[in-house]
């Protein structure tokens, strides 16, 4: 593990790098003080009988209106799974989830790690 | 005289222990803490027991309630939960009677009294929660408060159930009462209890009994703190209530320390505004600084002209299910546990409204921020020794379902029905599935009420009630599956129904860490049936699930497949409905899933083979179940591949999305766009 704390199931910070990484992969993916998202392919999710099924038909069935919601998907560049994804509304902002703070991070792991 | 809001907040939070309290603390032995600690929890324990075996209404019968002792103060120092909600909102109306009325040479407050509430303005959630309190005296000195909260499922407002959807201000919502003496010598005024019997004219007799379930449960704990004072004494009873509250708090500063700092956000989305299907954003941001956590709910939409509004003590006591029924589980249910907390809550958003604003459903309102509070501490919580109590979003939908009329029986109600209230499917968590028909997000114990006793209760039959497939999030670990029932209308011409139930157009449910959220809830009504006739042939081709009855069709009648959330309306004799609860949400990527879990999801009919093969890519023998593994490895390798290829880069993707908006009808009452600020002035009459 080094200098990598893991924060979330999929996402690892490099301490002394102040990179995001891939957990699964050890692909690097942005600054750890930008929103990981940004460092990650996205794909839309329009059709949403794509994961909820077509079981009903017409306006009411169990996938959202697609003008109310679309699922947006953050996936590693590098491996290919699926890191996070958002249930949003047509254009909503993606929302920056985990900001750490990072110098107090180093602060409490490298120190600890150090001694 | 009503209390500030802020005010109300605050009072959430534990005092400063008064000099005469930490004297008292040294009246506690070596062992004096862990005995005395539990037997203030078996008390509460037999007072729980006395309250459900007493009442009659159906989310008391599912233990959807609470007893609490509080201190002198009015904090928090143990509770039953029950529903934790009421325990920390039941601080409020006893600080306002010991602020207010203690000392009002016109009320006064003496052995015996009894008061009682109901209004969200005095510290109560929303009208339909009535609270019972009283004083708990020993040689005349007031030691201790108790009390008894449960839903009422009836209060007089303008539709049945209590809490009406066209309601626009607090006038149309029936009975709001600020805390008034109900009772002296230990009896309840008969003048003052047939006053409330009276608005509930819908219910009167659930009103009658109910009342009385709350005043015995809370008298019960009462006689029992007395005897514990008489055995060792007022002061070792002040003691022993301050250190219950010191130890919560350190106990909660010492986790929230070893967190790592940062700021953590989640934003869900409502699809209900009063009778319309609209739009309305809720948006935390909880900022963890050393010992502290700071819960802002800035970027939430504005109030509006609904009943779907609550009040910042409301929101608060609503998040603060998660934190004491996980992340602090094992710490005294107290006021200490909120010693760390603050709290931002915007004047004017839907969780801080004009005092005139309705906000009977103020409980479901709070639905969407429960999921916030569930995420944000996952995420808080994952890299820490709390990583065991991450998990996804429970169901969420608040299964508000309400039948009345007049029963087979001749009786008048007007009652939840409970089952799919208390059978939502819990979140997935990071090592294990989530819990199928787990229960009541507001309420984890709570119980489905067994269906014999609520077909004896009420005038329908109960057709089906099951776990519903496909209905948890997907994922690496699967959301707990949610129900569905099937109801109709037996025995009398005909009832009223309607459904509060939220999400047949966006769930406010999310998944963790790429798990997927649970699927929207669409609404079905069948009506002039010929079910009758089928059953008395004993027709083999009844169905058993919702998916087949609006598929297979084989039941005549007419089909409706709408939003699950209904407008009050008349269901005749033979009409059918059915109710789904929300499933959990998912944990991690479907394509982690182990293939073998998700061939046992297919045997116990967890999920559809659709689902298994589109969503887990599992490749299997359908007609033997056998799993193929290489050529699973090979398909999900695939779905990698084509996800990586697929997909863009952020700035294509911000090109492209920045261009989107809903339309402007879904966003009449958002907010500005995407911001979610007050666009409007609500005018209410």
């Amino acid at each position: 593990m080094g200098t990598k704390r893991q924060i979330t199931e999929y996402l690892d910070i490099d301490l002394e790098k102040e990179l995001w990484c891939c957990n699964r992969c050890g692909r690097e993916l942005i600054s750890a003080r930008e929103n990981y998202k940004k460092g990650c392919r996205v794909y839309v999710r329009k059709d949403l009988t794509t994961i909820y099924g077509s079981a009903l038909k017409g306006p009411f069935t169990f996938a959202p209106d697609p003008e109310w919601a679309m699922l947006v998907e953050f996936y590693c560049p590098g491996c290919g799974v699926m890191v996070e994804n958002e249930m949003l509304p047509p254009g909503h902002p993606v929302t920056y989830d985990i900001e750490l703070d990072i110098d107090e991070l180093k602060k409490k792991y490298l120190k600890a790690e150090k001694k | 005289m009503r209390p500030d809001p802020q005010k109300l907040l605050q009072w959430i939070k534990p005092n400063k222990p008064t000099e005469k309290e930490l004297e008292c603390l040294k009246l506690l032995q070596p062992g004096d803490y862990e005995i005395y600690t539990e037997k203030l929890n078996n008390f509460l324990l037999e007072s729980k027991e006395v309250f459900l075996k007493l009442g009659v209404s159906s989310m008391l019968r599912s233990g959807d309630l609470v007893t609490g002792i509080y201190a002198p103060s009015g904090e928090m120092v143990a509770a039953w939960c029950g529903t934790y909600l009421h325990a920390v909102i039941g601080q409020l109306p006893i600080k306002y009677v010991a602020e207010t009325w203690l000392k009002d040479p016109t009320v006064g407050c003496k052995d015996g009294d009894i008061f009682y509430c109901s209004d969200p303005l005095y510290g109560g959630i929303h009208n339909c929660d009535q609270i019972v309190v009283m004083p708990v005296f020993n040689e005349g000195e007031l030691i201790a408060w108790t009390n008894a909260a449960v839903h009422q499922p009836e209060t007089g407002a303008c539709e049945p159930g209590g809490m009406p959807l066209t309601a626009k201000t607090r006038h149309d919502e029936g009975m709001l009462l600020s805390p008034i003496k109900i009772g002296e010598n230990f009896r309840l005024r008969e003048d003052l209890v047939e006053m409330c019997v009276n608005l509930m004219s819908r219910a009167p007799r659930m009103q009658a009994i109910d009342m009385r379930a709350r005043l015995s449960a809370a008298d019960r704990l009462r006689s029992r703190l007395v005897a514990l004072a008489k055995e060792k004494g007022n002061d070792f009873v002040k003691g022993l209530f301050r250190r219950i509250i010191i130890e919560a708090e350190e106990g909660t500063r010492r986790r929230i320390r070893e967190w790592n700092d940062g700021t953590y956000r989640a934003v869900t989305f409502m699809d209900i505004v009063g009778e319309k299907h609209r739009l309305v954003r809720n948006f935390l941001t909880l900022k963890k600084e050393g010992d502290t956590l700071t819960w802002d709910f800035t970027g939430t939409s504005p109030e509006t002209d609904s009943p779907q509004h609550c009040m910042p003590h409301g929101l608060a006591a609503n998040v603060a299910i998660h934190l004491m029924s996980y992340s602090f589980a094992d710490l005294p249910v107290s006021a200490g546990i909120f010693g760390p907390m603050d709290w931002k809550v915007p004047e004017g958003c839907m969780f801080n409204p004009h005092f005139e604003a309705a906000q009977s459903n103020s409980a479901p309102s709070c639905h969407g921020a429960m999921t916030l509070g569930t995420i944000c501490m996952s995420k808080l919580m994952f890299d820490s020794p709390q990583r065991e109590l991450v998990a996804a979003a429970i169901g969420n939908t608040g299964v508000g379902v309400l039948i009345s009329g007049v029963n087979q029986w001749g009786v008048p109600v007007a009652d939840f029905l409970a089952f799919g209230l208390n059978t939502e499917g819990h979140g997935a968590r990071s090592d294990m599935d989530g819990v199928d028909a787990f229960g009541f997000s507001h309420c984890p114990s709570g119980r489905a009420p067994d269906v014999e006793d609520i077909e004896n209760e009420f005038q329908f039959l109960n057709l089906v009630a099951k776990l519903s497939r496909d209905s948890g999030g997907f994922g690496k670990f699967r959301g707990g599956s949610g129900t569905e029932t099937i109801y109709a209308v037996n025995y009398v011409d005909y009832a009223l129904y309607n459904s509060h139930v939220k999400g047949s157009k966006i769930r406010n449910c999310l998944g963790l860490f790429g798990g997927y959220p649970p699927p929207t809830l669409p609404g079905i009504e069948v009506k002039h049936t010929n079910l009758w006739e089928k059953m008395k042939r004993g027709d083999k081709d009844i169905p058993t699930g919702a998916v087949q009855l609006i598929t297979e069709r084989a039941i005549k009648g007419d089909y409706e497949i709408s939003s699950i959330f209904k407008k009050v309306h008349v269901m005749e004799n033979g009409d059918m409905w059915v109710v789904f609860s929300g499933g959990g949400g998912g944990y991690g990527d479907a394509l982690e899933r182990d293939p073998r879990a998700v061939i046992e999801d297919l045997k116990k009919q967890a999920i559809s083979p659709w689902t298994a093969e589109n969503v887990y890519r599992v490749v299997y023998d359908p007609k033997t179940l056998d799993l193929d593994e290489e050529e699973t490895i090979a398909f999900r390798r695939k779905e990698r591949e084509d996800r990586i290829s697929r997909s863009l880069t952020w700035d294509e993707f911000q090109k492209e999305w920045s261009k989107l908006r809903p339309p402007e009808e879904v966003l009449e009452y958002y907010g500005s766009w995407p911001d979610g600020k007050k666009t409007r002035e609500i005018i209410r009459m």
